[in-house]
Order: C-alpha cells, then sequence, then structure tokens
C-alpha cells in the first residue's frame, strides 16, 4: 500500500481544566499553593489511518473527541503524546468561513480566505474569478458579507476552501451547503477530489451522511476509539449501541 | 514531544529560528491583509471612519493642552502644544501597540484553532493596524508644525527631520516586541486587558509629554536616573529631535537602540516559545 494521505498513531490529548483553560491571576495564585493535576482526557491512544481518494467518517457522541481529532490532523493543537503525519494539503472547513471578517466585502473576504489559508497575494488573483463564478454570488460579491444569507455565506466561504485545491479536506458537520442547486454542487466537487485521489475526513452528526457518503469510519467514544470499519456496518453497531443504551437509561 | 524533534541542540535552534522567520517573511501579506482589513472593519460603523485615527490623538492631546496649556496659562502655548503633540502622538502607538498586541491572540481564536501559520503574524497585524493611523497623526503633526513654525521665529523643520524614518523604525521595533509580550501574557491571564489602560496612564504620567522637561532639574540625581531609564523617555526624546529640531542626545539614541532591541528579542522569543500551546488556552 502506498503511503496513506493521514497516520495517526497513538496521539493522546489532554487538557488540564486549571492550568490550560483561561487561567486568571486568582486561579493561578491559587494554583502555587494547590497544585491541580486533574485532567480531562479527550483523546485516548488514538490510532488510524486514512488512504488516499478515501472519505474517511468520524462519528460518536458530544465530547467525544471528534473536534479535538481534527483539530489535531489540522495540526493546530499538538497531542501530548503520538504522531500525527499527514501527507498532502490540508484544508478545514473546521468552521466554514475562517478568516472571514464580516464587515468586509465578499471580495476582500476572498483574499483575506485565501492568504490566511497560506496562498500569496498573486495566487489569489489567479483564482477570484473561478471563485465568485462558483460561488454565483455575482454583484453581491461587492456588498458587505454581513448583509449575506447565511447561505450566501457558506457558498463563498465553501468556494474558497475549494479553490484552495486541497488534497485533504477536514469537515466539521458540513458536507453540503447552500440551496439545492448549489448542495448538489458542492458534492460533486468533493467526489471529483476523491476521485483525483484527494482524501476528506467528515465529522458529523449526521448518521446517514455518513453511511451514503464515506467508505470507511471510526467510532470515537470518550476519547477511544470504539471501532473502525466500513461505515455502514460502524453506523449500524453506533446505532444500535445508541438505542440500547438510551433504553437502558429510560 | 522534545524527543521526537529531530533537530535539536544549538544548531537546531538556529535553524528552526531562521526557518520560522523564513514562513513569516513568506505570509507577510497576510499579516498586512488582516491588519489593514480589521481597521476598514473597524471604521466601517462609524461614519468619520479612519478620520479617528487622527482625530483620537489629536483631541487627547487638545483635552491636556486645555489643562495644562491654557488652564495652568503657560508661557508660550505654542510652543508647548507642539512639544505636547510631539510626544503624545508617538505615545499613543506605543499604547496602541499594547492594546493590540493584548487583543490580537484572543480576537482571532478562530484562525488559531484552525489554521496553521506562524502566531506571531498575529501581533504584527495588530501592529500594521496601529501603525498606519500613526503615520496618518504624524501628517497631521508636520501640518501642526509647519503653521506653527511660521508663527514662532524659530526653525521647527531642520535636516534632522530626515532621522524621522530611522525614529520610527526604532519606535516600531520596540512595539513589535512590547505587542508580542502583551499577546504573549494576555493569552494565560485574560486579566491583562483590564489592567492595561492603567499601565498605559502611569506610562504616559511619568513621561515627559504633558510636563516639560526642565521638571527634571528639580529631581534629585537617582529619581532623574529612574524617569530617564523610562524607554518612551528616550523614544519621546528621539522624536523631539527630529520632529522640533533640538540636537539629538548621544545617551536618549542608545538608549531607544538598546530598549528595541532588548524589548523584540525578549518579547518575540517569549511569544514564540509558547505559541504551540496557546490553542489550549482559547
Amino acid at each position: 500500500m502506498t503511503r496513506p494521505a493521514i497516520l495517526v498513531e497513538h496521539v493522546d490529548v489532554r487538557f488540564r481544566p486549571f492550568v490550560d483553560r483561561k487561567p486568571t491571576l486568582r486561579r493561578s495564585l491559587a494554583n502555587l499553593r494547590t497544585r491541580q493535576v486533574e485532567e480531562v482526557v479527550a483523546l485516548d491512544d488514538v490510532t488510524f489511518r486514512v488512504e488516499k481518494g478515501e472519505a474517511f467518517g468520524v462519528i460518536g457522541r458530544n465530547g467525544a473527541g471528534k473536534s479535538t481529532l481534527l483539530r489535531v490532523m489540522a495540526r493546530t493543537l499538538k497531542p501530548n503524546t503520538g504522531r500525527v503525519v499527514v501527507n498532502g494539503r490540508a484544508s478545514t472547513l473546521l468552521q466554514l468561513g475562517v478568516g472571514f471578517n464580516p464587515e468586509l466585502s465578499g471580495a476582500r473576504n476572498i483574499y483575506l480566505g485565501g492568504l490566511s489559508a497560506g496562498l500569496r497575494k498573486a495566487e489569489v488573483d489567479e483564482i477570484f474569478d473561478d471563485v465568485v463564478e462558483y460561488s454565483g454570488l455575482g454583484d453581491a460579491i461587492h456588498r458587505p458579507v454581513k448583509t449575506y444569507s447565511s447561505g450566501m455565506f457558506s457558498r463563498l466561504a465553501f468556494s474558497v476552501s475549494m479553490h484552495l485545491d486541497p488534497d485533504i479536506l477536514l469537515l466539521d458537520e458540513v458536507l453540503a451547503v447552500g440551496d439545492a442547486e448549489f448542495r448538489e454542487k458542492s458534492m460533486q466537487s468533493m467526489r471529483d477530489l476523491l476521485d483525483r485521489a484527494g482524501t476528506i475526513v467528515f465529522v458529523s452528526h449526521a448518521l446517514p451522511q455518513v453511511a451514503d457518503f464515506c467508505d470507511r469510519a471510526m467510532w470515537l467514544d470518550a476519547g477511544r476509539v470504539r471501532m473502525i470499519g466500513e461505515a455502514k456496518e460502524v453506523v449500524d453497531v453506533y446505532r444500535e449501541y445508541e438505542k440500547e443504551r438510551r433504553a437502558s437509561a429510560g | 514531544m522534545s524527543s521526537s524533534s529531530p533537530a535539536s541542540g544549538a544548531v537546531g535552534r538556529v535553524s528552526r529560528a531562521r526557518e520560522y522567520l523564513a514562513e513569516l517573511w513568506r505570509r507577510r501579506e497576510f499579516a498586512v491583509a488582516l491588519g489593514l482589513g480589521n481597521l476598514k472593519a473597524r471604521n466601517a460603523s462609524t461614519s468619520l471612519g479612519l478620520v479617528w485615527w487622527v482625530l483620537n490623538p489629536l483631541l487627547l492631546g487638545a483635552v491636556y493642552f486645555l489643562v495644562f496649556g491654557i488652564f495652568f496659562q503657560r508661557q508660550e502655548p505654542l510652543r508647548f502644544l507642539v512639544y505636547l503633540l510631539s510626544g503624545m502622538f508617538p505615545f499613543h502607538f506605543t499604547s496602541q501597540a499594547m492594546t493590540g498586541g493584548a487583543n490580537s491572540i484572543i480576537q482571532n481564536a478562530k484562525l488559531l484553532a484552525n489554521l496553521r501559520f506562524p502566531r506571531l503574524l498575529l501581533p504584527i497585524s495588530a501592529l500594521v493596524e496601529s501603525l498606519v493611523g500613526f503615520v496618518a497623526s504624524l501628517g497631521v503633526l508636520m501640518v501642526i508644525l509647519f503653521i506653527a513654525g511660521q508663527l514662532i521665529p524659530e526653525t521647527f523643520f531642520t535636516f534632522r527631520l530626515a532621522y524621522l524614518p530611522l525614529v520610527v523604525l526604532i519606535h516600531l521595533t520596540f512595539n513589535l516586541g512590547l505587542g508580542a509580550l502583551t499577546a504573549r501574557l494576555a493569552v494565560p491571564f485574560r486579566d491583562l486587558n483590564n489592567l492595561i489602560p492603567y499601565v498605559n496612564r502611569i506610562w504616559l504620567y511619568v513621561t515627559p509629554i504633558i510636563w516639560p522637561l526642565s521638571l527634571l532639574d528639580g529631581l534629585s540625581g537617582p529619581m532623574r536616573s529612574l524617569v530617564q531609564i523610562n524607554p518612551m523617555y528616550s523614544i519621546v526624546g528621539l522624536y523631539r529631535s527630529a520632529l522640533l529640531g533640538t540636537p539629538f542626545i548621544g545617551d536618549q539614541v542608545v538608549r531607544a537602540l538598546a530598549w528595541s532591541a532588548l524589548t523584540v528579542v525578549v518579547g518575540v522569543y517569549l511569544f514564540v516559545r509558547q505559541e504551540g500551546h496557546m490553542v489550549r488556552y482559547l
């Protein structure tokens, strides 16, 4: 097998709530005396690989560590232990429209979005027309983004992300955006990406979408890998488990 | 994690620092676009827009001029005005750099969580933002100086004005270090944002801006040294030499250079050393 797109090996992420989360001066002073050692384990010995050309789903309950995992793969969060290898240009749609400034026009935001993702200004110049065209925003591109509907906003953001020409897309709860027509277009773009041996990691609560769209899936539970396998199978087992859990709880 | 880094030791550190600077330079357009974008966005909702960047220091100067120049009936109020503004505007730039730096990481938490880039770009973008306002205010100051120069039989514009860009560069370097430092400190200690206005106020009072330099003569030796060790004392002194034509003082030049070098090295070093952990605080 060739090099995987993403390799995650024995990754642990732990947060120390007192020290890591907004320690105010008062808390820090308090910490000097009573050392807080209690840790929250967000990811616990997580290991998996995602192949090129694969759509990989990550499912699990709230707080299972899905978004933390996405951040680790985007390499904005360093794991406490373990190794993460990403072969390719990762573009995250972790949050759609990162780097956008709502007070500014759509056109300016294309530049902001492109530059924040690592493009040079000259490179944004090159893709600019295509981004506008793909978004279908027309003259609205010169209006401040704060006047956009949420659909228009996500169309622009999605269009910028797709034109960054990523090898790897990291998606958090966003698979298709905009109206029916744009959804079809965005789904087609993602299928094209997979055909070009691109890779998509899709974190979602939308189980039918994961089952439909992804080749394989992983079930995270309290930071641990419960199951990795064919997407439909993992989704089914997860559903069954959740149903039982609810039944026994209620 | 330290065991997994391939380059270690002094050689590794140098090459990593080089890489970091190269990446910083490669991404410079991002810092500028972010800073200018924020500047534009901030002014988008006010009807006067960019004018506020000139108006703010000007109004601040006007208030102090009213209090200390007019009410206290200083002689030669016009001379006092140019003395006041030539100190007030640079000082305002530094206090903006402190505030902007402290806010830069927290305001851009989303960028931090989602994208990889040298984090120093964020305080730099804040600096870009305040630099635009400062350059605008220097323009206003020039006009005032020109008018004052016509009224006071003494030239303000001398050959020393040619040194102004150099003075701004020293000041900018100092502000970069200061902004990186406040950014570094504000991430774990949000309380800092409440503290900064008071620090600013005290700093303003201990710098010869609203009070004349002659006040120093009344101080004891050690007290005077204490006042003079203030980095803004030297930096404001350089501005006055360049703008008002007073001779450069060797001591001030050396001190300003030393302060800006020290601040930028310490500030950037402390910032970069911690930047990998910042996302955990947001």
